[in-house]
């Protein structure tokens, strides 16, 4: 608008008339939004009312908030264990995932690795694999190995699991440093190894930040290794050990398994309030992508 | 296709190897190491194991050929598993990519206020886990205090509430449902980077030729996004292959083995009934199906997206 004069200034209707598709559209959305926000927010209700609460409906708010059923089922289903147990699986494991990923990226970023193509159809051969065809073997070596039912054994298979999507998301950021630096620093006689360590391992710690906490969300989403893989409660992840919640013991009055998948959700709350603006908009498809 | 390893390949990786040990062994050799391990001779070894009788503790196998096979192709659990896991994979791509991608464009497109808010909202359930939303929806839909038939019933639809899970006839549509409300943010995280990726130019030249948005969407941002189209379809068809969660937490399969899919029957078979051969015999049908479908996607709608 470069002439304010010309333009008489908007009235209340021509204002109105001028936003009501949007304003209709985003009436829709918000229904939309409910479709996925609704659930939650319930859950969340039903999770801080008594039972006495509970028996009013689904919707009736919680006029008299309790944190007794958090306490409740926290002590009954050993919630800290369960807790620990996924927060180390997911911290070591996505450690190991990305260790080994850090390496291939840097190669398959920067040089004309021979086989390129053949490691790519590996990768994704290993990212896209339904694990249910590679249960049977893993279970049997892990047992040959002793490492079935053991941390150690699960955090191995995550990290390998986890690596095929830290290479392709690691070698998106990587392409994306500009060579300037690492040219220098070639010039001046850096090794392959120096130029890793000292260039590119620096600069490429945010994307190292991403690929973490997207391989920490899928480990700490993971159902079925942990499920065939363990036997003791005592190693359990959350996911395996939260199925009781689905029990006529829990399942009587509802705030209880609400307040325990609440619980269980609560570091990757955290995490995703932390990483949201990451996640969502979409920074690790450009890797995907190839 | 040439072979794979020829002696010009080996030379080659003999010459890079000598320039450049360090990203030779820790980049090549490791991955491909850890893809023998953990991928490579756990499919072959399941192949082999097809081949066997075996209750997965005696450390004699028996092998019986193909009697594993035919018993497959007789097993009326395994027709109905199957047929469920196509039914969740059509649910799959007419429920959450649709809406995933509807959502992308009316952001991209700045059709609505809030955009940013409704994008959080649907792709928070990404990063729950499937146990978390199987519990949920448990929870969401019992018949007793169950909101969602509730709120069925205060719009006028109350005609249409069900025995969400007791029903044989919609049980494994209701874990398809559950299963696509968790997955929509991904299809619209890839479709909302990829409209991005289309030149701003493309659509105003669109909008000025009087296309509405219904059109934009078909003929113009569609044929753009091909490529994140095929990569969305394939996470759906190995998401639907995969299904397994869902199941184990809402219905195990229950009523009367009508939402089994592939993979809990694998999980089933194996380890509840020790049969580990024919479970292997299973495992060996979803890697046939999952490879018949990538290869079906790859050859028509992906014609060099992947090439590096």
């Amino acid at each position: 608008m470069s002439d304010y004069s010309a333009a008489p200034p908007p009235t209340p209707l021509a204002f109105a008339l001028r936003t009501a598709p949007k304003v209709t559209a985003t009436i829709i959305m918000l229904a939309l939004a409910a479709v996925w926000l609704g659930p939650i927010i319930l859950i969340v209700m039903t999770s801080i009312k008594s039972n006495e609460a509970f028996l009013a409906g689904p919707f009736a708010l919680p006029t008299s908030p309790t944190l007794a059923p958090y306490f409740s089922v926290w002590a009954s289903m050993q919630f800290g264990t369960l807790l620990a147990n996924s927060l180390l699986y997911a911290t070591v494991g996505s450690a190991l995932a990305v260790l080994l990923a850090l390496v291939p990226a840097f190669g398959l970023s920067r040089m004309e690795v021979p086989g390129k193509r053949i490691i790519f159809g590996l990768l994704l051969t290993g990212l896209m694999l339904p694990q249910q065809t590679v249960l049977i073997p893993l279970y049997d070596t892990l047992r040959a190995l002793n490492l079935l039912d053991t941390r150690i054994g699960l955090i191995i298979v995550h990290g390998a699991y986890g690596m095929p999507a830290q290479v392709l998301i690691l070698r998106g950021f990587m392409t994306a440093i500009p060579r300037e630096i690492e040219k220098a620093a070639y010039l001046e006689g850096a090794s392959d190894f120096q130029i890793f360590w000292k260039v590119m391992l620096p600069l490429s710690l945010p994307g190292i930040l991403v690929g973490y906490t997207l391989n920490f969300i899928a480990i700490w989403k993971e159902f079925v290794f942990a499920l065939v893989f363990l036997n003791h409660e005592a190693n359990f992840p959350v996911t395996v050990g939260m199925l009781k919640l689905n029990s006529d013991r829990y399942m009587a009055v509802f705030n209880l398994p609400a307040a325990g998948l609440v619980i269980s959700q609560i570091p990757i709350i955290i995490l995703f309030i932390l990483t949201y603006r990451q996640l969502s908009g979409g920074n690790f498809v450009g890797a995907v992508k190839g | 296709m040439t072979p794979i390893l020829n002696e010009q390949s080996v030379q080659s990786f003999v010459d890079f190897a000598r320039q450049h040990t360090f990203v030779a062994l820790l980049g090549v050799v490791l991955p491909i190491l850890v893809f023998c391990v953990f991928v490579g001779y756990p499919i072959v070894y399941t192949i082999y194991l097809s081949f066997f009788d075996w209750n997965g503790m005696t450390p004699t196998k028996h092998f019986i050929g193909l009697a594993n096979y035919v018993y497959l192709f007789h097993d009326k659990y395994f027709y109905v598993a199957l047929v469920n896991n196509f039914k969740w994979l059509a649910v799959t791509l007419l429920f959450p990519v649709t809406v995933g991608f509807l959502i992308a464009y009316v952001m991209r497109a700045r059709l609505v206020y809030g955009a940013a808010f409704l994008r959080t909202v649907v792709f928070f359930p990404v990063t729950m886990s499937l146990i978390a939303v199987g519990l949920m929806f448990l929870l969401i839909l019992n018949p007793l205090f169950g909101a969602f038939d509730d709120v069925l019933r205060a719009i006028g639809l109350g005609f249409l509430v069900r025995e969400w899970f007791g029903d044989y006839r919609i049980a494994l549509y209701t874990l398809a449902f559950v299963s696509g409300w968790a997955f929509t943010g991904l299809p619209m995280v890839f479709y909302f980077a990829g409209l991005g990726d289309v030149p701003k130019e493309t659509m105003d030249a669109a909008r000025i030729e009087g296309a509405g948005h219904l059109r934009m969407m078909w003929s113009v941002a569609l044929p753009q996004l091909r490529p994140v189209t095929a990569v969305v379809v394939m996470l759906t068809i190995f998401e639907s292959l995969k299904a397994f969660d869902l199941v184990a937490v809402m219905t195990r399969g229950a009523p009367f083995g009508t939402t089994n899919v592939l993979g809990y029957l694998v999980y089933l078979e194996t380890f509840w009934n020790s049969r580990f051969g024919y479970g292997a015999t299973l495992s060996v049908a979803i890697l046939v199906v999952s490879i018949a479908l990538a290869t079906l996607v790859l050859s028509r709608l992906l014609k060099g997206a992947f090439d590096v």
